[in-house]
């Protein structure tokens, strides 16, 4: 029984980092109509400048932890104004945005490589909070909870800032027809921006707290991310944050819980024929609304 | 008894080199020239790690080969490079740029089996020689065309889970297996076989994947099986990621590693949570105990500032390889000819692993170095006491 | 120039196969949809045509034309699913889809050798795979200038307008679909036998990626574009390797940012193709 319910911890702590990741995919998606395949390299970046943070500057877990969300966001919205603004002001679609996030992807992937010498780098033992804390006989690690903290105030954060604010309403009118915001008296320019620095943010916190719990900083860190966290933004809804952290939580639970009782080589196989059931049963996710389709 | 043979070895290794001695299986010197091995390297990419240590040790060789004129009098021999990626594709079009170009007498490539896999044909109906020095399939190489330099790490790693049980006495163990990777199902396989043998329980079989990145789940499986050791058999990534997760959920029983520990950059990774922990080495820097190891150990640390990994060696073994051949062909010799002294050859004479016999194309050394880091990040031969 | 040849015939080649992949992504492209699958249509095409000449010693002559039905079928119950989705749903479906497909690449070991991969000893000529690439071209060619090409053009610039005009958008998707799958498989079998050696990561997510760019680096508005896009895909870092060895994949993502920036149309662009005729040309 202890064993079960540490694994869902272990599930719950691995689903919040792809519930982080996924609410910043979503956003983008949601509100700027970008498939973002560079989106997770921010994950790698926010990891390899928190490191850079505590071995170069000595700066202490919490520091750390907003140097690399701050770095998360600054890309964000530097890959948005070279990649994506060019195609914007054209009015080009989809499909130019989406072959910018790929070479931009290619572009910082790669560098990631170079910046980590290929290698895979790990904070030192001594500059996060690495004990195990015991509960009743379940043990878990103090990363764990943080992290499963982290998403929740995330999610709640993101949800009351997208639909309950001044602001979300103006990001919403963006994601819905760009124009008729800017008609009303949206700027559309300061919605577009704020847009990339939040989700750049949100993957980059992901980025340090599974660069730190993983033992694992380098580029394979936003790709393993990128992958399971795209899988949620298709289950939950790109355009509701609780449905896409809902789904990334869910999913990390079912990927432990299926390699602790099925078998391992069907894990991802589990979730992205899941994945593909919800796309073909219910196109727009757990909480998806309806859609504006010009008839 | 090897320092003796290896002392010997460098005497005659001198004395060729300063004269045109003929040997007996010599007919011809070398005629003098610029000889070049075409190196498919994986500088980049996912395993880019390996592929620089790899590039690294072969280049070193290339220098001290040539320096000394080892072949003969007024021959070089220089490594031509072309990254991979370690993707298949890129790899083949690098050998066929290698081969179109009639100055490049020998290849060597291929960390991955997929990528060596689908080079192998090629070299062979090209007609070209092939050193392979990264990957570890069974049953690659293939005289005259292709070689392997690569130890064949089932039978060490067997030796070492068998060592660990006759020193800690294990009730039941938990293994943990890269799932994609058959050399690995191999590997455990028989290591298992060798155990239950020896009436050691199998508590269970982990699971991972190669490109997983996060083993608190898996950790947290194996330790509900309650073993009284662990054993490793998977690539380097989830090999380290795992131990980090044990040690910080505090398993303290034994584990047992495999050769994927060696590099100095696993310890740097994860310090003390690898310490004591034991597995096999063909080649280490800190045992190195005959002349050649020495010298390479030295050479290396000059020429890049850090000490050379079982990588290094393997790299800088082809590269003797197809020295040696050349130097035994004589005269100028072409690919076809390199090739067929090359499968002549019983052992590859320049070694840092103190004997390096070679049967079908295939690499051995003698013995089995079961080693673990030590505190202070050196590598100690492992004895069981914790 | 014989050493030059040589050297660069698999770059040749392995452009050619991707020319296949190219199409096959242009083609669906072209019907207004964003798909992934050709990755799967190959796979499909690839592990089931190399099991054929393996086991059944059948020659590549007869392979082909399995691998490319084998695709073509399993695009067709791809388009049967996928087609109810909206335009981001669908490209985020095909994308699911790869992933499976690597999934099922590594679990069904009958069909695909599994972990241990598939040796393929077989060769083709690069003439035979010429050829073949020529037909293909040809097909293409006649296609864009046929009723179907026409119907394409207009389900892909304004569906509405399609509709109104009683074009059936679902049935030129499907069709759309089918001469993917097709193509897709072909080049699967292709790039087999290129290979000579298949594993689950032969087909995967790069395959997709590199198609698309290279489309639309080449010029998505036109079937010569894709095979120009290919071309400069696969030259691209051979070329960048010379020049720049450490920062060569750097390199090239800046290319492609810049070339979609500063070209968006791509390389090979019918309508400024036409704009600069109607410009030469005396209007008055």
């Amino acid at each position: 029984m202890s064993l079960f319910v540490e694994q869902l911890i272990n599930g719950c702590a691995l689903g919040s980092l792809y519930a982080l990741f996924a609410i910043g995919f979503g956003l983008v998606f949601a509100t700027l109509g970008i498939l973002n395949a560079a989106h997770g390299t921010y994950a790698s970046w926010a990891a390899i400048a928190a490191l850079a943070a505590v071995q170069r500057l000595g700066l202490p877990f919490p520091l750390a932890v907003l140097v690399g969300v701050a770095a998360g966001g600054a890309l964000g919205v530097a890959v948005d104004q070279i990649a994506f603004q060019p195609l914007r002001r054209r009015g080009a679609g989809m499909l130019g945005a989406l072959i910018t996030s790929i070479a931009a992807w290619i572009v910082l992937d790669n560098l990631a490589g170079v910046a980590t010498g290929q290698d895979s780098l790990s904070f030192p033992t001594d500059s996060y909070p690495g004990g195990m804390l015991h509960v009743g006989g379940i043990a878990f690690s103090t990363m764990q909870l943080i992290t499963i903290i982290a998403m929740l105030a995330a999610t709640l954060g993101m949800h009351l800032l997208v639909r309950h604010s001044r602001f979300g309403a103006a990001m919403r009118a963006v994601g819905w027809k760009e124009q008729a915001a800017a008609i009303v008296g949206v700027d559309p320019r300061r919605v577009v921006l704020a847009t990339a620095f939040l989700a750049g943010a949100a993957s980059g916190l992901a980025g340090v707290l599974g660069g730190i719990s993983t033992a694992n900083v380098s580029y394979s860190l936003g790709e393993g991310l990128m992958l399971k966290g795209f899988a949620a933004v298709v289950v939950g809804g790109y355009d509701d944050v609780r449905g896409a952290a809902l789904a990334g939580v869910a999913l990390g639970i079912l990927e432990v819980m299926s390699a602790q009782y099925v078998s391992t080589s069907l894990r991802d196989g589990i979730t992205y024929a899941l994945l593909l059931g919800f796309l073909l049963l219910r196109p727009r996710g757990l909480f998806g609304g309806t859609s504006f389709v010009r008839a | 008894m090897r320092i003796a043979k290896g002392a010997a070895l460098v005497a005659a290794m001198l004395l060729a080199g300063g004269s045109v001695l003929a040997g007996p299986a010599r007919a011809a010197a070398l005629a003098p020239g610029d000889y070049k091995v075409g190196f498919v390297a994986e500088i980049t990419g996912p395993i880019a790690f390996a592929g620089k240590s790899f590039l690294a040790g072969a280049q070193l060789a290339a220098d001290e080969i040539s320096a000394n004129g080892w072949m003969g009098k007024g021959t070089h021999i220089s490594v031509l490079v072309k990254d991979s990626a370690s993707d298949a594709a890129r790899a083949i079009q690098d050998i066929h740029q290698f081969i179109a170009d009639r100055s490049v007498i020998a290849t060597t490539c291929c960390i991955l089996s997929p990528v060596a896999n689908s080079v192998k044909p090629i070299v062979a109906s090209a007609g070209i020689p092939l050193v392979i020095h990264g990957a570890t399939l069974p049953g690659l190489p293939a005289p005259p065309w292709v070689y392997s330099m690569t130890v064949l790490p089932g039978p060490k790693d067997v030796a070492t889970a068998v060592k660990m049980a006759e020193t800690t006495k294990p009730k039941s163990v938990t293994y943990f297996l890269a799932a994609d990777n058959d050399a690995f199902k191999a590997r455990l396989g028989a290591a298992r076989a060798a155990l239950e043998k020896m009436g050691v329980k199998t508590a269970g079989v982990v699971s991972v994947l190669t490109a997983d990145t996060d083993f608190t789940a898996p950790a947290t499986q194996a330790m509900g099986e309650h073993p009284d050791a662990i054993l490793i058999y998977t690539t380097q990534a989830p090999a380290v990621g795992i131990i980090a997760a044990l040690r910080q959920r505090g398993y303290t029983g034994t584990i047992v590693g495999n050769d994927v520990l060696s590099p100095a950059s696993v310890f740097k990774k994860l310090g003390p949570a690898v310490v004591g922990i034991p597995f096999p080495i063909g080649f280490s820097s800190d045992l190195a105990t005959t002349p050649e190891a020495k010298a390479f150990v030295a050479g290396y640390k000059a020429k890049f500032g850090n000490d050379p990994d079982i990588y290094s060696a393997q790299g800088y073994e082809a590269i003797w390889f197809i020295a040696q051949g050349l130097r035994a062909a004589g005269g100028k010799p072409t690919r076809a000819t390199l090739a067929k002294t090359l499968a002549a050859q019983h052992e590859v004479t320049h070694n840092v692993y103190g004997g390096e016999p070679i049967t079908g194309g295939q690499i051995d050394t003698a013995g089995t170095t079961i080693v673990a880091w030590s505190a202070d990040g050196k590598l100690v031969p492992w004895t069981g006491a914790k | 120039m014989a050493d030059f040849w040589a050297a660069y015939q698999s770059t040749l080649g392995f452009a050619m196969v991707n020319a296949f992949f190219a199409l096959s992504t242009y083609a669906v492209l072209s019907a207004g949809m964003l798909s992934f699958a050709t990755v799967t249509f190959a796979a499909l095409g690839g592990f089931l045509g190399a099991q054929l000449a393996v086991h059944l010693a059948l020659p590549p002559v007869l392979v082909m034309p399995v691998s490319a039905l084998s695709g073509a079928l399993l695009a067709y119950v791809v388009a049967l699913l996928f087609l109810r989705l909206d335009s981001h749903w669908m490209a985020l479906a095909s994308l699911a889809l790869v992933l499976i497909t690597r999934v099922v690449a590594l679990n069904a070991t009958a069909l695909t050798g599994g972990v241990n991969g598939l040796s393929v000893p077989l060769s083709l000529p690069l003439w035979v795979l010429a050829a073949i690439l020529a037909v293909i071209c040809v097909v293409f060619w006649r296609l864009s200038a046929s009723w179907y090409g026409i119907a394409a053009r207009a389900v892909r610039e304004d569906a509405a307008v399609a509709a109104t005009l009683g074009i059936p958008q679902r049935r030129i998707q499907t069709i759309a679909f089918i001469i993917s799958g097709a193509v897709g498989g072909l080049g699967g079998i292709l790039l087999a036998l290129m290979l000579q050696f298949l594993s689950p990561e032969t087909y995967f997510i790069d395959i997709a990626f590199t198609m698309i760019a290279a489309v639309v680096l080449g010029g998505s508005y036109h079937w010569a574009g894709a095979i120009v896009g290919a071309v400069v895909f696969t030259a691209l870092p051979v070329l960048l390797q010379a020049v720049v060895p450490d920062f060569e994949k750097v390199a090239n993502g800046i290319c492609l940012l810049l070339i979609m920036i500063f070209l968006p149309r791509g390389l090979i662009d019918p309508r400024a193709l036409r704009l600069r005729r109607a410009r030469k040309a005396p209007s008055r």
